[in-house]
């Protein structure tokens, strides 16, 4: 027995090790270079010269940057809190006894299967053109909500949750199907109905789906870029420049690479603060249940 | 048992990839020279297949490989990283051409004998690019395109409308117009970067060629400069749709080509785009009459493509006898005509019918650059013009222009300054 | 939730599933859009509502015979293909391995515990910061070629993968394994023969996640890769320059790409819905 254990202990080690050594070749290793160019006036071609911190002291008084920061975040949240909410309705709706079952499901997966750019070009026809004559037809101004400050992110945010509703739903309902039917029947004596069972029933055993579904939406929102890039290109008058299009724009195609290194390591060491107090606070959830 | 399955998994892929991906490696050894082009034209390829073919036909010691990669400035970006370096290079002359002569990436090319066959206006565009003024030739310039407005000529020939010659003429051709319930322009606005084609028209004429440089030498600002540009563009507006920024460049086209307004301020390159929409639409141009007198107009025409060769290129020799190939008259007016381009080349070329209107400014070289082709992309000009047009306030814009200009073009700034100091 | 309070399992809750198909509205539209916009001809094309929802004047398929010439479609779709499927095997193999160490020691081991966070840690960097070194170093390592995509992807979705595996690891009592261990079996073994088969549906999961995300991936192929072995979304960019974009021959070119992961997904739908309840133990 004692033997067996050093063996799994080894065996461990020896699927660990190598897997980390890979991860560690390309994307550590390339990060700390990443971090060292953080200190340059780096085009990302031709020579460069060490500026020391200046890129990160600018980092603070651009405004641009701060701008980006405010609307992906703005839009992670907002985003997070509708897709998670309609894609645990759609779940358990899609989970209840109902007829098409799969072809439901099949359907309601569809606008994952499309890549973020192509969903982006098909909404910008919606919101140019048929969207504006809707609200006309029932007495709006028929303005378009992408060419207005204040509503284009909104759009931003429904292309967003069209597309991110279909993965987070597959999620809940093999989370709900891990519910056993045995819990609501010992439930359903006790008298839960409703609302109620499904807070003290359903929720609590499907809590760690929906930490995944949290963190999957908050990493994949904060770092927004596909959508922009297809839907509004940061505009109108750069209010949906998202971090990840100011970090690409500017530093690969423009010739920031430098800074938009510091701005990279910065949004890095923020998102990586936000997700870890996230899963501490959801894991603690979990463990008091 | 999964892992058999994976491992006969692997074996399939394996046994594919062998056979989709023969072929690629190292030339075989012909003896010949490989000469290696990356241009950013994807929407020329077909031209260049052709050059590519006759070229080889025709050499018996040299082979020309074209690519035609999309988004070809990330392409070549990563190529210099992996210092892989083509051999040449086409771009068009804008900033990063500037940037490519201040990483030291490119060749002089002063010695190339064809040169001297190039229109002296094109050469100098191309000198007055770089950041600080360096010894040497870097590029040769091959087309150039034209930015004005574009006229619907059925429409103006029906109405009796006559081309403007000054911006008062302009505004009143555009009231008539109104007057006739047609819309005098359609605006793309909601892809930033065209509102820099009126932009440019209009700095063209209004502003000195030189301006960029002259404030990276603290001599003026934007804000004086810049005003009257600024005014027009706003002034123009009204003649637009309701909200300009809520449609794209595409929109933009269709909506001309389908003859839903008189007039679009773009360039020439749009042209195609209008045809696939509406292939019968008779279009002509006309210079952006920015200036109070006729004589104060000029062209707005830059570099659009150019061929360098990179500075650690073996195989100069070959690569200006692939030069002096795209530059015979034969290849040079099948690209005009192929892309609706106007030839860098000294020459009697054929234009195409879209030049008609400019054809004076064209053949008088009554041309400057795009001010564009100066901005650094990171400063986002095109971003900044938007919020100004959907704002209003001229300004603040040209403050907030004078601020970032100096943000972005820090280095550069003192560059120019070490370099003026010795 | 509706109210399934009697107990006949045998009737269909017709109020969801009038809901539900309802709601499919929201679906449908945009996809329709796709479609008859594929249909039609750039001369077709107005600015208006009418003219955007209007049916094509024939269902002639030259814009996709157009778009799957100009995309070179099935040198593509086997690159793609090829790239995507490596990537999943491997996935499927390295990421479930590491999750399994991970998971199984990660509550009483800090230093595996911090390899966890180290490895989920590597989800939030931003892909731009990495792109300039890492075309560097995979030209150095000879690596500029489809086995690098692969090794990135393998990388990039590490993480992620990881975080699901050792989440899905606590559906496993450590029971299952002890019995096997008793026997004899090597943990080497065990995992392979009890753990492996067990996670299926995460398998299931895992494969259509990076599946996804690898095959509408534009960028890094295009740092990447040299020459021109162009994938699909590679290949799509031909539709696009700057000064006009064929939507007509681009959205039939995005319905072409969109088969092959159509037709995957409903293979792995069983797998990724049905299977999880015979995957947990609970």
């Amino acid at each position: 027995m004692e033997g067996n254990k050093n063996g799994r202990g080894r065996t461990f080690l020896l699927i660990t090790i190598p897997i980390v050594l890979l991860f560690f070749t390309f994307n550590t290793l390339p990060l700390i270079q990443g971090v060292i160019y953080s200190f340059t006036n780096f085009r990302g071609f031709g020579s460069y010269d060490w500026v020391g911190l200046r890129n990160y002291i600018d980092l603070f008084q651009d405004a641009r940057v701060g701008a980006s920061y405010w609307f992906t975040f703005r839009l992670a949240i907002v985003s997070t809190i509708v897709v998670n909410v309609i894609s645990l309705l759609l779940a358990m709706g899609l989970n209840s006894k109902i007829r098409f079952k799969s072809t439901l499901r099949g359907l309601y997966f569809l606008p994952n299967v499309l890549g973020g750019l192509v969903v982006g070009y098909i909404f910008n026809y919606f919101f140019t053109y048929i969207l504006p004559e809707i609200t006309k037809m029932l007495g709006g101004n028929g303005g378009s909500m992408l060419a207005n400050t204040k509503t284009a992110w909104i759009a931003v945010v429904v292309v967003c949750a069209w597309q991110a509703i279909a993965m987070n739903t597959i999620i809940y309902i093999s989370g709900l199907q891990t519910v056993p039917e045995d819990v609501y029947e010992a439930g359903s004596l006790d008298g839960a109905t409703g609302v109620n069972k499904f807070r003290y029933l359903t929720f609590p055993l499907i809590l760690p789906f929906f930490t995944i579904n949290m963190v999957l939406c908050m990493k994949n929102f904060l770092m927004v870029f596909d959508q922009i890039m297809s839907l509004t290109k940061g505009g109108p008058a750069q209010s949906t420049e998202s971090i990840s299009y100011l970090i690409y724009n500017n530093g690969m195609s423009g010739g920031q690479f430098g800074f938009q290194s510091a701005n990279a390591v910065l949004f890095f060491v923020v998102i990586v603060a936000i997700s870890v107090c996230q899963m501490t606070f959801l894991g603690k959830k979990e463990e008091q249940l | 048992m999964a892992k058999r399955k994976m491992f006969s998994l692997f074996m399939a892929l394996a046994t594919v990839s062998s056979i989709l991906f023969s072929g690629c490696g190292s030339q075989s050894d012909n003896g010949k020279v490989v000469i290696e082009l990356v241009h950013y034209k994807p929407e020329a390829v077909r031209y260049f297949e052709e050059v590519e073919e006759q070229f080889n036909s025709s050499h018996d010691n040299i082979e020309l490989k074209i690519s035609s990669p999309n988004d070809a400035v990330t392409v070549l970006k990563t190529r210099f990283i992996r210092e892989d370096n083509p051999d040449i290079i086409g771009i068009g002359g804008d900033f990063n051409y500037a940037n490519f002569i201040d990483a030291d990436i490119l060749m002089d090319i002063s010695d190339f004998d064809g040169l001297k066959s190039i229109k002296q206006t094109y050469l100098d565009i191309g000198e007055n690019l770089k950041f600080v003024p360096v010894k040497g030739v870097y590029g040769v310039p091959y087309m150039s395109n034209a930015a004005g407005i574009l006229y619907n000529k059925d429409m103006f020939t029906e109405h009796g409308w006559k081309i403007p010659e000054t911006w008062n003429e302009l505004i009143s051709l555009c009231e008539e117009i109104k007057n006739a319930g047609i819309l005098p322009f359609y605006m793309g606005y909601k892809d930033t970067w065209t509102c820099l084609s009126p932009w440019n028209s209009a700095a063209s004429s209004l502003a000195d060629a030189e301006v960029c440089k002259e404030v990276n030498k603290g001599n003026t600002t934007f804000s004086k400069e810049y005003v009257t540009v600024a005014e027009q563009m706003k002034a123009l507006l009204k003649y637009g749709p309701d909200e300009p920024v809520a449609y794209s460049y595409n929109d933009a086209c269709t909506a001309f080509a389908r003859g839903e307004s008189a007039m679009f301020m773009i360039g020439s390159y749009a042209v195609p785009q209008i045809k696939t929409v509406n292939p019968d639409l008779n279009i002509d141009s006309f210079v952006y009459p920015a200036a109070d007198t006729k004589e104060g107009n000029l062209l707005t025409s830059g570099i659009d493509l150019q061929f360098c060769i990179t500075k650690d290129c073996p195989h100069k020799e070959e690569a200006y006898e692939v030069l002096r190939f795209l530059l015979e008259d034969e290849n040079v007016q099948a690209y005009m005509d192929n892309q609706n381009a106007l030839a860098c080349k000294e020459g009697n070329f054929n234009l195409a019918p879209i030049f008609d209107g400019m054809k004076e400014y064209i053949t008088e070289s009554k041309v400057t650059d795009y001010q564009d082709h100066f901005y650094p992309s990171e400063m986002s000009v095109d971003a900044m013009v938007q919020t100004y047009l959907l704002d209003g306030d001229t300004e603040s814009f040209l403050n907030k222009f004078d601020t970032a200009w100096i943000r972005y073009n820090r280095d550069l700034i003192e560059k120019v300054k070490n370099f003026e100091e010795g | 939730m509706g109210k399934k309070s009697d107990k006949n399992v045998e009737k269909y809750n017709i109020g969801i599933t009038v809901l539900l198909i309802i709601g499919l509205v929201t679906i449908i539209f945009p996809l329709y859009m796709t479609v008859v916009i594929a249909f039609k001809q750039p001369s077709e094309m107005t600015n208006s509502m009418k003219g955007l929802l209007s049916l094509p004047k024939s269902f002639s398929l030259d814009n996709f015979r157009e778009a799957m010439r100009v995309t070179d479609f099935w040198h593509s779709l086997g690159n793609s293909l090829l790239i995507t499927l490596v990537t999943i095997a491997l996935s499927i193999v390295v990421h479930s391995l590491i999750g399994y160490a991970l998971g199984r020691n990660k509550s009483k081991s800090k230093f595996y515990n911090f390899i966890y966070l180290y490895l989920v840690s590597g989800m939030f960097v931003p892909f731009a910061i990495l792109m300039m070194p890492l075309v560097k170093q995979t030209s150095r390592m000879g690596l500029s070629n489809w086995v690098g995509v692969v090794l990135l992807y393998v990388v990039f979705y590490m993480p992620m993968n990881t975080m699901l595996y050792s989440g899905y690891l606590t559906n496993l009592p450590l029971a299952l394994e002890e019995a096997a261990c008793v026997d004899g079996a090597s943990t080497w073994k065990t995992y392979w023969t009890i753990i492996f088969p067990n996670m299926k549906p995460m398998h299931a999961t895992v494969a259509i996640l990076t599946a996804l995300g690898t095959w509408n991936d534009v960028m890094t192929p295009l740092v990447i890769m040299s020459g021109d072995h162009n994938t699909l979304p590679l290949a799509q960019l031909n539709f696009q320059s700057q000064f006009g974009t064929n939507y007509n021959l681009a959205f039939a070119s995005y319905l072409l790409a969109l088969l092959p992961i159509v037709i995957f997904y409903i293979i792995c739908q069983k797998q990724i819905i049905a299977g999880v309840a015979n995957g947990a133990v609970k």
